[in-house]
Formats: C-alpha cells, sequence, structure tokens
C-alpha cells in the first residue's frame, strides 16, 4: 500500500512538474511575441489567469506621480486604467516589488491591499492572501505582478510561489524588452513623421492626388520626398524628388531637402525655381556622397479653366502629361542631377493643362519595379504609359492610387525601391459640356424632395 | 429600413451624383442630410455603402468603364471625410487617449484596394467613440507587424473584399495573433456569415460596419479566441502553387488563344484586364486550396462568368481554362479537388442556362 501510494505520489508530482514547464513555456513564447508595452502588460495578466490566480493585476514602473495598470480576470473580465504611486507605496511589498527590492514573490493580507481599490476591487479580494511578485530583468524594475484567488481555490502554497517566481522571471524580461522597444519605437515614430510627406492641401481649380510606398515599409521611411503648398498667388508651388539609395541614409537627406526647399519658399519673394536647384546642389555636394534628383515648380489655375505648369528639373523623370484625348505625353524636362557636379546645369519647362487633363511626377521605384508573370520583368515606361492612358476621366487621387495599385500587382509582394507619385490636374468641365464616356444624366445632381 | 430616415429619392440622387462623379453636389447632399439631424452613421451605412454596392455592379456588368468606377469611389470616399468631419463638428466624441473606448487599428488585407469599407468602418468606429488608427489599402505584412508593436491596438480590423486575397490574411491573422492582438475579421471576401474568416483563425467577424461596432462595444476588449484551421498539407499545395504560377499562368494563356481568340484581340487596357483575370483566376484557386473550400474558387467562376457575359465574351471558355489547369495540376491532389468543384459549378451553371444566347 505504502509502495503504492509512494509510486502515485512520484506520478502526481512528474505531472505537475511537466504541466508547470509546459505553462511556463508556453508563457515566454507568449511573451516574447509581443514587443507593445502595455499589450505585453496586458497578454502577462491573461498568462497568469486562472494558472496562477482568479485574478492578475499588473503595474508597470512609475514614471511620474501616476501608473498604468492591467487586470485580468476573474474569467474573460478585462480593465485597465491609472493609479496614483503614492497609493502603492502604502503596501510595503508592493513598493518593494516596484523598486526592485523584492527578490522572491511574497504573501500579504488582504486588508493590506485596501488602499489599492482603484485596481483591485474589494469585493474582488474577498479575504484571500494575495501574492505580490517583482517583474525585473537585470536588476532594472518592470513592473508589480499582484495575483489574487478566489475563497474556493486553495491558498497560494509553497509549489504556487516558487512557480509564479519562475513565471515572474520571464515576465519581467519580456515587459522590459518591450519597454525598452516602446520607447525606441516612439523616438522612430517622431521621426518618421518628420520624415513622412504632409497631406497635401486643397486648392481651388486645382485637383492633387499621390502615392507613397517606401521601400522599408516596416519604417515607412523613404528617400522619395514630395511637398504640396498653396501659393499666395493662388494654385499650388510644389516639388517632388528622390534621392540615390534607399532606406533610413536616404530618408536623412531627403527630409534635409525637404526643409531646405520650404525654407527657400519662405525667404525668396516669388519663385525661382532654377536659383532653389542651384543652392540645393551646393548643399547636396557638401553633404557627401548621394545625390538627389528633383522637380520643382507651381501649377496655377487660369480663368478659362485650364491649369498652367511651370517646372524646373535636375535630373528627374522627365513627368507625363496625360491630355484630354487620352494621349500620354511626355514633357521633357532635362537637367543634371542634383549634387553631382559643381556646376550643374538645370532644365526648365511649361505645360498647360486643359480641363480634365493631368500631369503625373513618378520615381523610378515605378518603372523600375520587378515583376509580372516571370517575378524579373521590369515594369516600364510603356506599361506606366499604358496604365496613365487606361486612367482618362478620373480624378487625380485616383489616378494616383490606380497607378499604385497596378504597380504593387506587378509587383506582387516582391521587394521593391520607393515609390511615389504626384498627379496634378485641371478639374473637369461641369454643366454644359459633359466630359465624354459619362452618362448624358450628368451634371448638378438635384437634392431630391425626401432629403429635405 | 424604418430605423433611417434616408429616402429612397435622395438615395437616386446620391447615385446620379456618382454618376456623374459630381463631388460638390454628392458632399453637399450627404452633409445636408446629417445638417438636418440624420446620423452620420445612418449616412454612411445606408446611403453612400449601399449606393457604392451599386457602383460595383455598374462596373461588373460592363455599364460603367474602370475609369468611371474610380471617378465615383473617389467620390464617394470624399464624402465619408466630408460627413465625418461634419458629424465631429455637431457631436465631438472621446478624443484618442485616456477618454477613448479604445483602439482600434483598421488595415485591408495584403493586395486589398477596396479602401472605402474600411473607411467607413474607421468613421463608425469613431462616431462610437474609439480611438482609432486607419491604415489603408493593401497593407504590408512588415507595414501590420510594425504597426502593431509600436502603436499597441487593443482589437485589430481586417477588411477583405476578395478572397483570392485569403492566403495574405492570413499571414496578418497570424501577425496579429503572435502579438497577442485578436482581430476583428469583415467584408466579403471572408465568405458567408465569416467561414473564411473563422478558418484563418479570426477571432470576431462582423458582416459590415454596424456589426463591427456592435460586436465590439458588446465585449470589450476582444479577447484571442480564434484557432486557425489551416492544414500544413494545404500551405504546401498553396505555396507548389504559387511557385508555378509564371508556368500556369503561361499555359493558360495558350489554351486561352487556342480556345477563344476574341478575348486576346483587343487592344489596350481591355487586354490587360483579360491577361489580369488569368492571374485571379489561379490566385483564386490557390486560395481555394489554402482554405481547403471550393467554394472559393466556384465563387470566382460566378463572377468571372457575369462579368464576361455583360463584355459579350463567351464565357464558355472558363471551362476551357478549368480543363487546362486540371491537365497540368495532376500532382496536386488539393488543386484537382477543387478544380472538379468549378467543374461541376460550371456544368450545372450551364445545364441550368442551356438556351443559346
Amino acid at each position: 500500500m505504502v509502495q503504492v501510494g509512494r509510486a502515485q505520489g512520484a506520478w502526481a508530482a512528474l505531472a505537475g512538474e511537466r504541466g508547470r514547464s509546459a505553462f511556463l513555456e508556453e508563457a515566454a513564447q507568449r511573451l516574447g511575441a509581443s514587443l507593445h508595452h502595455g499589450r505585453t502588460a496586458r497578454t502577462l495578466v491573461e498568462i497568469a489567469t486562472p494558472k496562477l490566480a482568479d485574478v492578475s493585476v499588473v503595474v508597470l514602473p512609475a514614471s511620474g506621480r501616476r501608473t498604468d495598470w492591467y487586470r485580468a480576470g476573474p474569467g474573460d473580465a478585462r480593465s485597465s486604467g491609472e493609479v496614483a504611486v503614492e497609493l502603492l507605496e502604502e503596501v510595503p511589498e508592493v513598493a518593494n516589488a516596484l523598486y526592485g527590492l523584492q527578490p522572491r514573490p511574497g504573501v500579504v493580507s488582504a486588508e493590506q491591499l485596501d488602499a489599492l481599490d482603484g485596481l483591485l476591487p474589494a469585493e474582488l479580494v474577498q479575504g484571500g492572501e494575495p501574492l505580490v511578485a517583482q517583474l525585473a530583468a537585470g536588476g532594472v524594475p518592470a513592473g508589480v505582478l499582484i495575483m489574487l484567488r478566489g475563497p474556493e481555490r486553495d491558498r497560494f502554497d509553497d509549489a504556487d510561489i516558487e512557480l509564479a517566481h519562475r513565471f515572474a522571471v520571464r515576465a519581467g524580461l519580456a515587459l522590459a524588452t518591450a519597454a525598452l522597444y516602446s520607447q525606441q519605437a516612439h523616438t522612430i515614430a517622431v521621426l518618421q513623421d518628420s520624415m513622412a510627406p504632409e497631406p497635401l492641401p486643397s486648392a481651388d481649380g486645382l485637383r492633387l492626388g499621390a502615392a507613397y510606398r517606401p521601400a522599408a515599409e516596416a519604417l515607412h521611411i523613404s528617400g522619395d520626398f514630395y511637398h504640396v503648398a498653396p501659393s499666395p498667388e493662388g494654385g499650388v508651388t510644389f516639388f517632388f524628388g528622390d534621392v540615390s539609395g534607399k532606406g533610413a541614409e536616404a530618408a536623412v537627406l531627403a527630409g534635409h531637402l525637404r526643409q531646405s526647399m520650404r525654407t527657400l519658399a519662405m525667404v525668396a519673394k516669388g519663385s525661382e525655381p532654377l536659383r532653389d536647384l542651384r543652392l540645393l546642389n551646393d548643399l547636396v555636394l557638401s553633404d557627401g556622397h548621394r545625390f538627389a534628383t528633383l522637380v520643382t515648380g507651381s501649377a496655377c489655375p487660369r480663368d478659362d479653366g485650364s491649369v498652367k505648369v511651370e517646372i524646373a528639373g535636375g535630373g528627374h523623370l522627365s513627368p507625363l502629361a496625360l491630355r484630354g484625348d487620352g494621349r500620354v505625353e511626355e514633357i521633357p524636362c532635362e537637367g543634371t542631377l542634383v549634387g553631382a557636379v559643381p556646376d550643374p546645369s538645370f532644365g526648365r519647362t511649361e505645360c498647360l493643362l486643359a480641363p480634365g487633363e493631368l500631369i503625373l511626377f513618378y520615381s523610378d521605384g515605378v518603372t523600375e519595379a520587378r515583376g509580372g508573370a516571370s517575378g524579373w520583368e521590369i515594369y516600364g515606361d510603356e506599361r506606366l504609359v499604358d496604365a496613365l492612358a487606361s486612367c482618362t476621366d478620373m480624378p487625380a487621387a485616383s489616378v494616383a492610387e490606380r497607378l499604385e495599385l497596378l504597380t504593387t500587382e506587378w509587383l506582387a509582394g516582391r521587394p521593391h525601391d520607393d515609390i511615389s507619385l504626384l498627379t496634378l490636374q485641371a478639374p473637369p468641365r461641369r454643366g454644359g459640356e459633359v466630359p465624354p464616356r459619362l452618362p448624358a444624366a450628368a451634371g448638378r445632381c438635384p437634392l431630391g424632395p425626401g432629403a429635405a | 429600413m424604418s430605423d433611417t430616415r434616408i429616402t429612397e429619392a435622395a438615395r437616386a440622387s446620391f447615385d446620379a451624383c456618382l454618376a456623374a462623379a459630381d463631388e460638390d453636389a454628392a458632399i453637399e447632399l450627404a452633409v445636408g442630410l446629417v445638417a438636418r439631424g440624420v446620423s452620420a452613421q445612418d449616412v454612411l451605412l445606408h446611403l453612400v455603402a449601399p449606393a457604392q454596392v451599386r457602383v460595383g455592379e455598374r462596373w461588373e456588368s460592363g455599364e460603367w468603364t474602370v475609369a468611371q468606377e474610380h471617378a465615383a469611389t473617389h467620390v464617394s470616399r470624399r464624402t465619408v471625410d466630408e460627413v465625418a468631419s461634419a458629424a465631429r463638428g455637431t457631436a465631438r466624441p472621446p478624443a484618442g487617449g485616456a477618454g477613448a473606448r479604445g483602439r482600434v487599428l483598421v488595415a485591408c488585407s495584403d493586395g486589398e484596394w477596396h479602401v472605402l469599407p474600411a473607411r467607413i468602418l474607421t468613421e463608425v468606429l469613431r462616431l462610437h467613440g474609439f480611438d482609432v488608427r486607419s491604415l489603408g489599402g493593401s497593407v504590408s505584412p512588415q507595414g501590420m507587424l510594425s504597426d502593431v508593436h509600436q502603436n499597441g491596438p487593443d482589437v485589430v480590423a481586417l477588411s477583405c473584399t476578395l478572397p483570392w486575397n485569403l492566403p495574405l490574411a492570413y499571414r496578418q491573422i497570424e501577425i496579429c495573433r503572435w502579438a497577442g492582438v485578436p482581430v476583428i475579421a469583415g467584408g466579403p471576401g471572408f465568405g458567408p456569415a465569416g467561414t473564411w474568416a473563422y478558418a484563418l483563425g479570426a477571432d470576431l467577424y462582423a458582416a459590415d460596419a454596424r456589426g463591427a461596432a456592435e460586436a465590439l462595444l458588446q465585449r470589450w476588449p476582444p479577447v484571442l479566441r480564434g484557432e486557425s484551421s489551416v492544414q500544413a498539407d494545404a500551405v504546401e499545395a498553396y505555396a507548389t502553387l504559387v511557385r508555378q504560377r509564371p508556368g500556369l499562368l503561361e499555359h493558360l494563356a495558350s489554351a486561352l488563344r487556342d480556345v477563344c481568340p476574341d478575348l486576346r484581340g483587343r487592344s489596350g487596357t481591355e487586354q490587360e484586364e483579360g491577361t489580369g483575370f488569368l492571374g485571379r483566376l489561379l490566385d483564386s484557386l490557390a486560395a481555394a486550396v489554402f482554405v481547403d473550400d471550393e467554394g472559393v474558387f466556384t465563387r470566382h467562376l460566378a463572377f468571372v462568368r457575369t462579368y464576361l457575359a455583360a463584355r459579350s465574351a463567351d464565357s464558355r471558355c472558363l471551362l476551357a481554362l478549368v480543363d487546362a489547369l486540371t491537365d497540368r495540376l495532376h500532382g496536386s491532389p488539393r488543386a484537382l479537388d477543387k478544380l472538379a468543384g468549378g467543374r461541376r459549378f460550371l456544368v450545372g451553371q450551364e445545364d441550368d442556362s442551356g438556351r443559346p444566347g
């Protein structure tokens, strides 16, 4: 009998240990997959409940007078909020854990947690003996885990406390990593925002569209850049360019150029695109090994509904005009690269867009996209011209989007260079002259009587 | 519907605005309704959304060109923007941060360019007080990964209109699940009642924006509960199809030349649409293999039939294409299974409409 009992006990212990190992392994896997600080905290309490406790709360380290907490349990209930640090400090075990001075989980009395009513409502505490564990990584505090068990469940015994400890070690590491990542991600997000193109303005007598798809899709930064600003004289001024290379290095120079162009626009009286290009040339030359291509110019609506576009270019792909009859026309704008030679020559040209007509600026990421049936074919000028021709009668924003769509479909998920597109359009005429191919019933639509 | 004050006449007017691509008039009409007290949600869900469905139908039936469809869609999108900003002007929902109900990331599945449903969802959720971040059309897995980790949403709302994007949507759902973020899926791409959304491991499914808002409000925050039923064998068979894609496309193109020369003889965009349609056919087969449901394939065949018939192209060539694929895919029982389903569907259809025409 004793023999059998012993064997059963050993089996039970083995099964228990296996269960605990499996739990810890799953916990490490799930925690390791999350890099967002708050999300990791939430995952942490979800894993701890109900395996370790019926209700679990994690409190994050304080950076000011208040700090965040996340709770899971009982059951599927989830909650989160903020708590004052001074309330946490009223419970010695919690305060110690918060500052990394509680190496082993400690049991506290339910009454001690009265001060923390905000994150642990009294009806959840109900006389049990809560367990408080420190979360830390390499001595750096990462938070506190407070675990509660309901009255119908056994209190925390030594084996439970040992398991909670082993879990807290893993959880602390994940939480500290996520905290670090979140801080860095925030820094990057701020930089990204400063580098990303600003939303297009709205301008009377002009329609605008753009698409922007960086090669580094995860980072969303790019060596392509564009900017469109309303002009005091009516219409807009704009620039569109591409720094050689891609990734962070190209994006930094693109950011410089963008800022410089905007500064030039502020100090200059009237637009002098050739002077701007020469100044930028000096700037990029002094910056180092890279160079850029750039088109700068203005688009001005005229009384007859047409739009006059003036551009000056340095080494950029010539823009394409989509004419009213569906023809696509290259608007040649030659010029040397910006930042390649000390004495550059830049091109200058202008074109007139009749109502409904559109001009497209694009970066070489569009035409050099490799894909198609073979996966290696270049998208090429001809396809772009055909694609643009298929956009007759579309508004500028839809044209940019459709061209982006066709290019990404061509790529079918393969890696690509930075892709940017900018479209400027003279709005089509309304009223008497209905654009061709639209139904004859077009024109201003009456407000239905039922709309009132 | 009785719960809205949007009349048939208003709908007809809005349709006319889309047909004329008249942005100003469309916005005037929609924002006017909001100003007269119709809720912005009703305007989005009962005026703009159904009008956009008709836009799709008019393109599918050949009544409209791609250009008209795009122009109309653009007007719808601008209308959504303006209705949303008008609604924010009248009643301000809690802004982002602590006061908001919770954080939702709205994204279109990879390869999905139908952004209007996601735009409407974004605004409807904002009207309900959610703090919403919207990533727009065709979100790459990398973009999704970094956004989920950077911004830590409580839930990701994934929109998919076209079922051939399902394998790509699966990757996005997996990314979210690994990051511990639940996914609510929506859109016709996920199949009837969201069958394929659940197969891919989504935690929730909603048929439309209102359903999504209600599902999220009812149980907040959502929890991970989904479990993918995608089988390793199916993924392998799918991967094989993707690898063989260039060769299969060539094979299909030559089959098409032999059987239906009329589909190839056209010029410009129509030809591009013609060759694009072979790619879609393959992608739909691959997606059907991936989720192990021939419905993905037959649904696409049904769409292509309508599309071709509307353009007076002989849709019987579809059967020839299915047979051409069957010839080439002898080594893949999973693909053959779906092709057989497709064939049954097409033959059945022909029996149904066996009239000469």
